[in-house]
């Protein structure tokens, strides 16, 4: 008997049977790589939960209820044939399934000829082994733009006016724009901003969320517009002629001739410390 | 003080109208006087990418006339002159962003801070034009000694004199002449142009290879000693001060390789 079974049952929904499992290790091995990657799908489907004779005690069942929300599931009605599991759920409040559960026939298992091994990437709890470098490349890359005096706040840049101030950070829409931006061209927006595509010299992209260029950006990009000092900007290859973050600005080095050495990665700039400053993320 | 405001067109495109601009503008800063440079070019601006200022534009001719910023924020300094300033055209922007009423006011408010506020004019005779020419009380014709060039370039003078009122002279630049095809009348001479035209002639500027070269650096030839375009525009800037230069020997040799040869031991240009 296989240690866990999904149930389709014509018009009272789906019944994950679990009572093939000696342990609740087994249990949460099973929920785990068997409904991981489908959380959606269970929306709106009323789902029963088998667990046979196993033996919980109510921490336990507390524990196995969370791993179900996690995975976008909640039981509707949780079948048992153990004394002390019922008693523990119905501690916990959950609806103890009455009669006895459909459950599969039990047939022998036939190794199929040829069969490819499918493998279910596990969810662990554990830091994915990432590690982060984060390298500074500002240097030659651009050059502050320090304004004359301090701006007259009727002199503040009042380049866009539909940025909503009351706008939260979570609140901002994202927008995609699956187009590159030739010279003349503009787009604002007041959430972020995705280009898809390249921001050639002379376009401008504004947005008060982050801006990031899926290719190169060599036009003139402004995020955080209207005071937002946590946006960045990043692209596939950051070699804009402006960048400007909330009120500070940043240009390029001044040209020689006509090849400009481009960066080797993508790159995002953010504002620390009141300066723009570019940065190379590596991981390894 | 009021300066002169001086408007560079020729009607049609790509005979040098920015590359004068820009060489005019550097050459008149050098003598000392104040200058302003204004793109009238909205949206296929070219004047900063000449000047090589265009990453220091963070406002421009728009958002003065639209009052989103003040004029002198929105004038970029010279990296190399500090007489020397630009004001940007927009970019994301059409011609039909300002009208000439606008053009006449900002003039106004530019010369009085400025001796010489030389325009970059767009091409055609349409509303972009219009506007260029709308504030300015001389105009400096641009042409190439090519018919089709000839022709605009009269057309423009014709448009010219019928605001005899505002425009008060207009005189004429030869670009690109190439002596050696003018010796095998292969092309227009300088005489020939002024017999179509009959305008002043305020100068003749050589083609010359460093003008490219200085595009993509963004430095002006007319910032540097050693190039016959560069000292072109200088006696240009001169002539326009008042002061009376003869026009340079277009004949002399200049691409031999023993005038190369001269050339690098002196690189000063010979006249």
């Amino acid at each position: 008997m296989s240690k866990i079974a999904i149930i389709s049952r014509p018009d009272q929904g789906v019944l994950i049977d679990v009572s093939g499992c000696a342990t609740l290790e087994e249990v949460i091995e099973q929920l785990n790589s068997t409904l991981q990657l489908s959380s959606h799908f269970w929306k709106g489907t009323p789902v029963d939960l088998n667990l046979g004779s196993l033996t919980l005690t109510e921490q336990q069942v507390a524990q196995l209820l969370a791993l179900t929300k996690g995975l976008g599931v909640t039981p509707r009605q949780v079948f048992s044939l153990d004394l002390s599991t019922r008693s523990a759920l119905d501690a916990r409040g959950v609806t103890i399934g009455l009669g006895k559960p459909m459950s599969l026939p039990t047939v022998a298992p036939v190794e199929a000829e040829g069969a490819l091994p499918v493998e279910v990437p596990q969810v662990t709890a554990e830091e994915p082994n990432i590690t982060s470098i984060t390298i500074d490349t500002t240097e030659d890359r651009i050059v502050m733009v320090e304004t004359d005096e301090t701006p007259d706040p009727e002199d503040a840049p009042k380049l866009v006016n539909f940025v909503d101030p009351n706008l939260k950070k979570e609140e901002e829409p994202t927008l995609f724009l699956k187009q590159g931006l030739r010279s003349g061209q503009a787009v604002s927006h007041s959430g972020n901003l995705v280009i898809i595509g390249d921001v050639n010299p002379g376009a401008e992209v504004v947005a008060a969320g982050d801006i990031t260029v899926w290719g190169a950006l060599r036009g003139i990009a402004h995020a955080g517009i209207g005071g937002n000092d946590n946006a960045e900007i990043r692209a596939l290859k950051l070699e804009p002629i402006q960048i400007r973050i909330s009120n500070a600005i940043a240009r390029s080095p001044d040209r020689t001739g006509i090849k400009v050495g481009g960066p080797a990665a993508p790159e995002s700039a953010r504002l620390i410390e009141g300066k723009i400053r570019i940065t190379r993320s590596y991981f390894e | 003080m009021s300066g002169r405001v001086i408007v560079i067109t020729s009607g049609k495109g790509g005979v040098g109208k920015t590359t004068a601009s820009a060489n005019i503008g550097v050459a008149l800063a050098n003598t000392g006087a104040s200058v302003a440079l204004v793109d009238m070019d909205i949206g296929l601006r070219n004047l900063d990418i000449l000047m090589g200022l265009e990453n220091r534009v963070v406002y421009n001719l728009v958002d003065v006339v639209e009052e989103r910023c003040k004029l002198r924020q929105a004038l970029v300094k010279d990296k190399r002159m500090p007489t020397l300033s630009l004001l940007p055209a927009a970019q994301t922007r059409d011609k039909t962003a300002v009208n000439a009423e606008q053009m006449k006011k900002l003039c106004i408010e530019l010369k009085n801070t400025f001796e010489f506020v030389i325009i970059d004019c767009p091409a055609g005779i349409e509303s972009g034009f219009q506007n260029a020419i709308a504030g300015a009380e001389e105009a400096i014709v641009i042409t190439t000694p090519e018919m089709s060039a000839v022709r605009d370039a009269d057309r423009i003078i014709g448009l010219l004199e019928a605001r005899k009122d505002e425009i008060e002279q207009y005189r004429l630049v030869i670009n690109r002449i190439r002596p050696a095809m003018v010796k095998s009348s292969d092309m227009m001479s300088v005489d020939d142009v002024l017999e179509i035209l009959s305008i002043k002639l305020l100068g003749v500027v050589p083609e010359d290879e460093e003008i490219i070269i200085s595009t993509n650096k963004g430095e002006p030839v007319s910032g540097t000693d050693n190039t016959r375009s560069g000292l072109a525009f200088r006696n240009i800037a001169r002539r326009l001060r008042g002061e009376d230069v003869p026009l340079m020997d277009l004949d002399a040799p200049n691409s031999t390789w023993i005038s190369r040869l001269v050339k690098f031991f002196a690189p000063v240009a010979r006249v």
